[in-house]
């Protein structure tokens, strides 16, 4: 596969990166009033996660870790509100006004999305690591140089798996 | 009192179970602690008018309650099984070496159990008492099973909790009928009912108690649970978890006396297991079995006391039940220290232990005559009550209850005699053993349970008093009854007199042969049968429904979604129907349902799985012409990773689809157009009949009130229903457990196939 070995593939991903990066920081703090949210912006993350994959630039590991993460931050978000005798998953939401950014107005429900996208994530990564992308990563981490004949073997290697 | 002693269960078994390999022996120490203080407690209360109580709503809507009670009773009861179970604690300390394996485990269980048992005993809900006796049963199972590594005790721990959690379930159904009978799940505010539904709850909780009571022809567990270690069957096996099924009958009989099943059915089962059980007792030669065999025919006559009802055999049965776990209790453990020290239960290859084992013998010949209904011992003026409650009966009943109660306890003198004879008597030195020296721990507490049996029958009128305080609890005109010291030559002195020697002829008579015939015992092998054919047949059920083929599965799910949709043939209106909101709709259509067929006739994996991608991205395209920007943006997202996905996927393998069966074809094309044309009868079937205003005005008002956002489908995911997001984060997570789950499996076998060989 070209992306695997071709230079101008892996710059562009990493050029990339940040920039979906912030992009889906945006989506996941637009979601309360535009279009969204945790899911939105995990999967974002996710994309990002899957290019940067499939360009060889980093190893799909610590699913695991994702997953436990989201699943704690959600499963505290939703008991939470217990303690003070709201009801499960109670939502408080704070408005306030920030210098630049002028009036800010979040909610607890960002906590719960934050969690949405580390499980997501997490979930992504483990698809990923499932089928076995992290071989594509070790070829694709071997000099550039002899990539043409790499590149005809890796197909049919690649296939007999 | 009664939470903080509880509490003080819980904190013991908690901790003897996390700290359990570091304490040894200590975790015995700690385990005895919650029962010394509840024996004592119990002893405040016990023989007194004095009623303490706690309790808390725990379902209201459903009327269900945690209630606990202690009134003379309940600590008569408890007194019973915490004192107990503190000197087995004790008597464990020198069962088991200071190495011994598993001794937290064995802690942590027993206290738990102890707990339970208490629990059970103060329960004042029948719900409450549910709980508890379901928790004796789960104990109990562990206890046999303490050592797990042999499958003999594997074995009777499962069978022990079949037949009791079966009984648990009638238990429970009993419950349900009684409270619907009664009106009241209280046990303090018990009344007579009768009717039809009473007659289905007496039989069902009668049911149940001969299963925990091991009453026949549930009796097969018990046998069987000796293979736990000594101290557990002195403690469940005698005096305290047998005899939850006594205690039930004991405090839900004022409900149930005036039904019709309630005395023959309580008769039958508590006669038949009284002589079976002491025909078993004479048939085994291991001296723990005669004594477990000797717990089921005792059982039997508890029960049967209790089911001929009248007020003096119910202040028999209580005066013996109490006997009886004292005399039993310390029967186990002297034939546990003869276990320890010698090695051998067989009363064939065991004799002559009266000399160099003189506490316990003395400790043993208390005890067994306290069985046999000799005095000056306890044992003797309860039986001399039980013998006399059934004399008092009248015409045919007088006769068949009072023969086999009389016969019975012939058998009782006969099979004590011949353990007691077979252990301890005869002069022969014993071959090739030695007797190991004693340990103080055992005989101390045999010592203090064999000082009861025999301090119970000199201060009888204090005894009297317990037992008659708390007997007037569940049959009120008991008041008038008193254990007698010396009853004078009546006629059930007589009696109890013959039965003494006749059953000590026959006892001495049988001592010496191996075995005494009669028909087999083969229940426990029937019991373990059944459990294997359940076993077996749960297997094939499963390999059958459970094919392990993906196709299948799904053309299941799809069938069974097509009959559910089928009834919404019927709610389609065509005139409510139109073709579409805008034409791009109808152009995205054409686009998804050509790739769509396209899909099917592709014969590239590769090329199936970009088509599949365009159907999704059409769908996108459709929610930007219906005007759900959120929908757009996550299918895209969500269709994007999955294309990506599905090309890692196919990488390994083939490239091409393997050919298909015109069959397997055809089969394919049903179950595609069934799940289209369900979903689509579905959806029509629903736009036919709008009803009222959408849900979405309400929604979108809430949303920024409440939930303080402009994005109503945001609002809606993260709070309005934030539960569906959490179920749906947990299926998440379950799916991603999943895979790693499956992909590491499958890469250790890759890796190691020597290990998956051997």
């Amino acid at each position: 596969m070209i992306a695997r070995t071709s230079p101008i593939v892996r710059l562009a991903v990493r050029a990339v990166t940040p920039i979906a990066l912030l992009i889906a920081a945006f989506v996941l703090f637009a979601g309360h009033n535009q279009p969204g949210g945790g899911f939105a912006a995990g999967l974002l993350l996710g994309a990002v996660i899957v290019l940067r994959t499939v360009a060889g630039l980093q190893q799909p590991r610590h699913a695991a870790v994702f997953l436990a993460v989201g699943g704690v931050i959600v499963g505290l978000e939703a008991l939470t509100p217990l303690l003070w005798g709201q009801p499960l998953l109670d939502q408080v939401v704070v408005s306030r006004h920030v210098p630049l950014l002028g009036k800010v107005k979040t909610g607890s429900a960002l906590i719960f999305d934050l969690g949405v996208v580390a499980v997501v994530v997490g979930l992504v990564i483990a698809v990923l690591d499932g089928f076995g992308a992290a071989s594509l990563v070790d070829r694709g981490r071997r000099p550039i140089d002899d990539a043409p004949v790499d590149a005809s073997v890796d197909t049919d290697s690649g296939r007999n798996r | 009192m009664i939470w903080f002693l509880l509490v003080l269960y819980v904190a013991a078994a908690s901790a003897t179970a996390t700290l359990g390999g570091r304490l040894g022996r200590n975790a015995l120490w700690i385990a005895a602690v919650p029962m010394a203080a509840t024996a004592l407690w119990s002893l405040t209360i016990v023989g007194s008018d004095d009623v303490v109580s706690a309790g808390f709503d725990w379902v209201p809507g459903l009327d269900v309650s945690i209630l606990f009670r202690v009134d003379a009773l309940h600590a008569l009861l408890s007194l019973m099984v915490a004192g107990i179970g503190a000197l087995v604690c004790v008597y464990s300390a020198g069962y088991f070496t200071s190495g011994a394996a598993g001794l937290g485990r064995f802690a942590a269980t027993l206290v738990t159990f102890s707990g339970a048992m208490v629990g059970l005993v103060w329960a004042d809900s029948v719900w409450t008492l549910f709980l508890f006796w379901e928790l004796t049963s789960i104990t109990s199972f562990l206890l046999v099973g303490f050592k797990h590594t042999d499958p003999v005790a594997r074995t009777a721990a499962r069978r022990a909790l079949v037949i009791t959690a079966g009984g648990g379930l009638a238990l429970l159904a009993g419950f349900v009928l009684y409270v619907d009978a009664a009106g009241t799940a209280v046990l303090s505010d018990i009344s007579p009912i009768t009717g039809s539904t009473a007659t289905a709850a007496a039989v069902l909780i009668l049911i149940a108690a001969a299963t925990k009571s091991a009453q026949v022809p549930f009796h097969v567990w018990l046998p069987g649970a000796m293979a736990a270690p000594t101290p557990v069957s002195a403690y469940l096996h005698s005096a305290t978890m047998v005899k939850a099924g006594v205690i039930l009958v004991a405090v839900i009989a004022p409900a149930f006396q005036e039904t019709d099943v309630w005395k023959p059915l309580g008769l039958a089962f508590g006669l038949t297991t009284m002589i079976w059980g002491a025909i078993g007792a004479l048939r085994h030669v291991d001296a723990k079995l005669i004594l477990a065999w000797g717990t089921v025919s005792q059982l039997g006559l508890l029960i049967a006391l209790l089911g001929i009802g009248t007020p003096k055999a119910t202040f028999a049965a209580i005066a013996l039940l109490v006997a009886h776990a004292v005399f039993k209790a310390a029967l186990f453990m002297v034939v546990g220290e003869v276990d320890v020290r010698t090695g051998t239960r067989n009363i064939n290859e065991l004799s002559g232990l009266r000399r160099s084992m003189p506490i316990t013998f003395a400790v043993a010949l208390v005890s067994g005559l306290s069985m046999a209904g000799v005095p000056p011992l306890l044992g003797f003026p309860a039986k001399e009550a039980a013998i006399e409650a059934v004399l008092g009966l009248e015409g045919s009943e007088r006769l068949l209850v009072g023969g086999l109660v009389i016969g019975g306890a012939v058998l009782t003198v006969a099979y004590t005699t011949r353990l007691l004879f077979g252990m301890f008597g005869r002069s022969e030195p014993m071959p090739d053993r030695r007797v190991a020296p004693s340990r103080p721990a055992m005989v101390v507490a045999e010592v203090v349970l064999a000082f009861a049996t025999v301090a119970g029958f000199v201060a009888l009128g204090g005894v009297t008093q317990l037992v008659r305080s708390a007997a007037v609890l569940v049959a009120p005109k008991a008041e008038v009854y008193s254990l007698l010291r010396w009853p004078g030559l009546t006629t059930a002195f007589i009696v109890s007199m013959i039965v003494v020697v006749l059953g000590s002829v026959v006892g001495v008579a049988v001592a010496r042969r191996v075995v005494v015939g009669g028909p087999a015992a083969r229940g426990a092998a029937n019991v373990d049968a059944l459990i294997d054919g359940i076993g077996r047949a749960a297997r094939r059920v499963a390999g059958r429904v459970q094919h392990g083929s993906l196709p299948l599965y799904l053309a299941t799910t799809v069938v069974m979604v097509a009959l559910a949709s089928a009834v919404f043939v019927v709610e389609i209106d065509a005139d409510a129907l139109y073709w579409w909101d805008n034409r791009a709709e109808a152009v995205l259509v054409v686009m998804i349902v050509a790739a769509a067929v396209a899909a099917t006739t592709v014969d590239s994996r590769l090329g199936a799985a970009l088509v599949l991608g365009a159907v999704g991205f059409s769908v996108a395209g459709l929610f930007v012409a219906l005007g759900a920007p959120d929908l757009v943006l996550t299918q895209l997202l969500v269709e994007t990773v999955i294309v990506v996905g599905f090309v890692l996927g196919l990488g390994r393998l083939a490239t091409r689809f393997p050919t298909a069966t015109r069959l397997w074809l055809a089969g394919r094309i049903v179950v595609s157009v069934l799940i289209g044309a369900a979903i689509a009868v579905a959806l029509a079937g629903a736009a036919s009949s709008p009803s009222g205003q959408p849900p979405v005005l309400d929604l979108a008002t809430s949303a920024v009130a409440d939930g303080g956002g402009n994005n109503v489908v945001n609002v809606i995911l993260t709070d309005t229903r934030a539960l569906d997001t959490l179920g749906e984060v947990v299926v998440l997570l379950t799916v991603a457990v999943g895979i790693l789950t499956l992909t590491r499996t499958r890469s250790r076998r890759h890796h190691e196939p020597t290990e998956s060989a051997t």
